[in-house]
């Protein structure tokens, strides 16, 4: 073994500190070995997705929905749930949690949710109830053993909170991107295999982003004065995202030019594209990125005398919102397109963007047989019922929940030829081999959509998508990005 | 007669494994949006081997793309629905397939001594020799005349 292993790391292994330990440590060695790693990290955050505990995942009726609603990740769990010993945070401190899964528990039997909602005229969807009841039971085990209730997808924003520096194992892209991106703590975009080894010792091989070399950028992407003006919706952040991703060719950009003021919504938007977008979950967003006050820190000090350079207009832009929408394109005219379902929070909406939806459908009504959902984390799931955002959602017949995500039930079993509109490019990219027809718009288009049934682009949009030289002459008329944030 | 290739690389993930050649010329992931758990096919729209199945070939890819959950995915398809690939060779195994594969059981590899995308071919079959970890590993491609 050319791996370095601290007193407390080797005990582990050599099984002086419990079986569950000891079964860990073998399998992360292993793969220590397999990325050349030299030593072990010691870790603040461990986020992985919670496995479904079916007592008999042969029996055939069993296998048969595992096979549905399983990620691949249950079984791993298996022979840890078996130790009498296992328990996570003990001596290390790590804090472990996981992500959204199937279903918001207390409403699983209510309808008008992604875990069981009806089309009328398209068909319908219900999430399985011994699914549902091997799920708990996966959650009740992970309690018992330590495991922290955050079902997020961005535990690092208000839950558990890496400082600059710190090590963390994130099987979710967009988290992991944060992470690195925004709070300077540092995180591979994780295998869901290694985080639940990583959980149970606190500790993973040091390799990947872990590394100053491998988080160093390799190009620069500078915004033009317009574009950074002009991002004000969740879809333009996506946008933007997914377009530093393009130009940065699956390198680790530096971002120039950025606007002074991103939010919470921005920055996590921005760096989601990430996740579908590259494979290092690492952007030096220049004013923002703890670890790099200069473009020579971004460079971690081999920045070459003429860095590529890479220039984003809102033709990009524009051209990026073409394309996310081009995937699995939704039929109808294109000025009146028909939705099925709006949704809204992936990853996990921040509560400005509750506020937001909330502020839009405030005294109307979602129109008859669409679907208008939030999805949020419970904070902010509890915070939008105390200040009465939930209550104008639902009022107006658009539904809010947490513990679950869309995504994470199986959209495959979805009723076939339906549409959903949505601002979130990783929706896009991991649905669009699915069935459905997606749309990719910013929030007053889609609630409008929700409202009257049919997708139509807003005004704003009408003008980006003019040619720059039509626009500059009309420059007078430009519509402003309506944000009622005003009551 | 037929022709035969030795490659020489380095093991990701150990084990011994034979089987016909599927190359993809683009980047993909094992998760089962990508390749499905319950029958091995390729779902990934534009992908070279969209539609064929994966089960019991060596796959032949550049790197990763996509989700995490590519690693448990492979995992799952390997040891639980019996419908995974039998080994992998890549330019550069990314950590989630490497995760995926130690866990799946069958061997990986990478740094061969010829860009493995345009010297193998689908349909060739392909023997691999991976011992251990880190180590040497040999490819052996076997082209029918």
């Amino acid at each position: 073994m050319t791996m370095k292993l601290t007193k407390h790391q080797q005990e582990m292994l050599d099984g002086k500190l419990g079986e569950a330990k000891r079964f860990c440590m073998e399998k992360l060695v292993d793969f220590g070995e397999a990325v050349d790693s030299k030593e072990m990290v010691d870790l603040v955050l461990v986020l992985n997705c919670c496995p479904i505990y079916s007592k008999d995942r042969q029996h055939a009726e069993t296998k048969k929905k595992l096979e549905m609603y399983d990620l691949g990740h249950s079984p791993l769990y298996d022979p840890i749930f078996a130790m009498k010993d296992a328990h996570v945070a003990d001596e290390s401190g790590t804090q472990c949690g996981n992500d959204p899964y199937l279903a918001q528990f207390d409403k699983v039997e209510e309808k008008g949710y992604p875990w069981n909602f009806e089309l009328p005229g398209k068909g319908s969807y219900k999430i399985d109830g011994e699914m549902v009841t091997d799920l708990k039971a996966g959650y009740d085990k992970l309690q018992e053993h330590g495991w922290l209730p955050w079902m997020s997808c961005q535990p690092q924003v208000n839950t558990c909170i890496p400082k600059m520096g710190e090590y963390c194992a994130s099987s979710e892209s967009s988290a992991a991107a944060y992470i690195n991106t925004i709070l300077g703590a540092r995180t591979n975009r994780e295998s869901p295999i290694n985080t639940v080894y990583a959980a149970y010792t606190g500790c993973l091989p040091k390799y990947g982003s872990h590394l100053d070399e491998n988080r160093a950028a390799k190009c620069i992407v500078e915004l033009d004065d317009e574009t950074r003006d002009n991002m004000k919706g969740a879809a333009d952040w996506a946008a933007l995202g997914a377009c530093i991703a393009e130009k940065a060719l699956n390198r680790i950009p530096a971002v120039l030019n950025l606007p002074s003021k991103m939010g919470p919504t921005a920055t996590k938007q921005i760096v989601s594209a990430c996740s579908p977008g590259m494979n290092d979950p690492m952007m030096h967003l220049m004013g923002y990125t703890p670890e790099s006050p200069t473009l020579e820190a971004a460079f971690k000090g081999n920045m070459p005398k003429n860095p590529e350079r890479f220039t984003i207009t809102m033709d990009d832009i524009v051209e990026m919102f073409r394309h996310i929408n081009n995937i699995m394109p939704a039929p109808g005219p294109e000025r009146a397109k028909p939705v099925d379902i709006v949704i809204f929070g992936c990853p996990v909406a921040t509560f400005e963007e509750v506020r937001e939806v909330a502020r839009l459908v405030k005294g109307k009504k979602v129109k008859e047989g669409v679907m208008l959902w939030v999805q949020t984390d419970t904070p902010n799931y509890h915070m939008a019922h105390e200040y009465g955002d939930a209550k104008i959602i639902e009022d107006a017949g658009g539904k809010i929940f947490h513990q679950t995500c869309m995504c994470m039930n199986p959209v495959r079993h979805y009723p076939q030829g339906i549409t959903i509109a949505t601002d979130s490019f990783k929706y896009v990219k991991l649905g669009g081999g699915f069935g459905m027809s997606w749309i990719f718009g910013n929030p007053p288009a889609l609630v409008n959509a929700a409202i009257t049934g049919v997708f139509t682009p807003s005004a704003r949009w009408d003008y980006w998508a003019k040619p720059q030289k039509e626009r500059l002459a009309s420059e007078k008329e430009r519509p402003l990005y309506s944000k009622p944030f005003m009551d | 007669m037929d022709q035969k290739i030795v490659l020489t690389g380095i093991a990701r993930a150990k084990g011994k494994a034979s089987g016909e050649a599927l190359v993809n010329r683009q980047r993909m992931g094992w998760a089962f949006n990508h390749v499905g758990n319950e029958d091995g096919i390729v779902l990934v729209p534009g992908a070279d081997i969209q539609g064929k199945s994966i089960i019991g070939k060596v796959v032949v890819y550049p790197t990763v793309l996509g989700s995490t959950t590519g690693s448990i995915s492979l995992y799952y398809k390997c040891t639980q629905s019996h419908h995974g690939p039998a080994a992998i060779i890549c330019q550069t195994v990314h950590p989630i397939d490497i995760s995926g594969t130690i866990a799946g059981g069958i061997p990986a590899v990478d740094s061969l001594d010829q860009d493995p995308i345009t010297t193998i071919k689908s349909g060739d079959w392909v023997e691999i020799d991976a011992p251990k970890v880190g180590q040497k590993a040999t490819v052996t491609i076997t082209r029918k005349a």
